[in-house]
């Protein structure tokens, strides 16, 4: 796996609506930026060979970098691939929508969900929302939230910026009834 | 002017966040530098504590109260992101203004001694330190160069990062950043002053119109 750079993002949200938030929201990303591993083959039917080289890889190296980053338990994570022009959306996909991939993440911060996740194509500078939910329970409302993340220069057309975001929490100022309520 | 700068500086300064971006050069143009750096960022996003205010407005109060809280929170955020205030070698500084100020209360937050001299001073430099600096909306990206903080013409160290948050400023707020970086660009291969060739037009055969 080549890797251009690894790109960290923490947001710490201090006052939300006016009011201080009790705890201070910490929302961490980590990306890995790489080169496109069907880049240049043309229409590759089977991606099952690049998954085996390279999902697992990514895993390890993002779900610790992340935690780290995040400095406290996650209570809310989420991912993204995002493929350059070169590439197929499906190439992200295949890094990402695996369990190779997610597990290490789920090992590392006790969860057990599916990671909320995007994928999408774009230009180098191209800005997206990682949705994140609950860390073991995806339908607890006050954990639902995104984070916005923009690399400048990636990805570039052959390469896929992999992703993972975790919370620390959930939304600042959270405050909506439950889910059972409404049942 | 004589004041601590505060342990809890959120209230002090009406902080909303802080948003840390680091990014770790691996591989550029396919192959490793010899010198890897680390960059980073810290933006903190506060309410402008000249929202409202006309252009006759005394702003001396205000920035030598606020600018130093920033300097200390943004330098110690940069230092913790980077390693150790020993690992940067080049730093840079700027500000976003929100729509409902001036760009004159950008620069009273980063461009005085209050703001300056201190991120200089926590950040062990001597140089001048380079910035940029506009009025924008939300999310706006502002490309913020950076160069050596003892020796600002060492050519290998003119870099520049982007820095955006998402969802600021707000139209009363201000996006203050401080930015370093761990070492040169990736590959610096352009030479330095020391061996530069005397560029005149006298010296070019031909100079391209």
């Amino acid at each position: 796996m080549s890797i251009r750079k690894i790109v960290t993002v923490v947001e710490e949200i201090r006052t939300e609506g006016g009011r201080d938030v009790t705890r201070p929201a910490r929302v961490a990303v980590v990306a890995a930026v790489i080169g496109n591993p069907w880049a240049g083959q043309g229409f590759v039917e089977d991606l099952a060979p690049g998954i085996d080289a390279n999902a697992s890889e990514l895993g390890a190296l993002l779900a610790p970098a992340v935690l780290d980053a995040l400095e406290a338990p996650a209570e809310a994570y989420g991912k993204a691939a995002i493929v350059g022009l070169g590439g197929e959306i499906e190439h992200g996909s295949a890094l990402i929508h695996t369990l190779k991939f997610g597990d290490h993440f789920r090992k590392a911060a006790n969860a057990s969900t599916l990671l909320p996740a995007v994928e999408k194509r774009g230009a180098a500078g191209v800005v997206f929302d990682i949705p994140l939910k609950h860390i073991t329970d995806a339908t607890i409302r006050s954990h639902h939230q995104t984070v916005e993340v923009r690399i400048a220069d990636a990805p570039h057309p052959n390469e896929i910026v992999v992703v993972l975001a975790a919370a620390a929490q959930g939304r600042p100022q959270q405050r909506l009834a439950s889910l059972s309520t409404e049942q | 002017m004589q004041q601590r700068i505060p342990d809890r500086p959120d209230e002090s300064i009406d902080l909303r966040k802080l948003v840390v971006y680091r990014e770790a050069v691996v591989t550029e143009a396919g192959e490793a530098p010899a010198q890897p750096a680390r960059r980073a960022s810290v933006a903190a996003v506060i309410r402008n504590p000249w929202a409202g205010a006309g252009p006759s407005t005394d702003l001396s109060s205000e920035q030598a109260r606020v600018a130093p809280v920033l300097a200390k929170l943004l330098t110690d955020r940069l230092i913790t992101a980077l390693g150790s205030v020993e690992e940067i070698e080049s730093f840079g500084k700027a500000a976003i203004v929100g729509t409902a100020g001036e760009i004159e209360h950008a620069g009273a937050l980063i461009h005085t001694p209050y703001f300056g001299n201190l991120v200089r001073e926590f950040l062990q430099g001597e140089s001048i330190i380079c910035f940029a600096d506009t009025r924008a909306e939300a999310g706006e990206t502002l490309i913020v160069p950076l160069w050596h903080k003892t020796h600002a013409a060492t050519r290998s160290h003119y870099q520049t990062i982007s820095a955006r948050v998402a969802d600021a400023p707000c139209a009363d707020e201000i996006v203050v950043i401080a930015a370093a970086s761990t070492g040169p660009r990736p590959h610096p291969r352009i030479g330095d002053r020391t061996t530069d060739f005397a560029v005149t037009t006298e010296t070019l055969e031909e100079v391209p119109s």
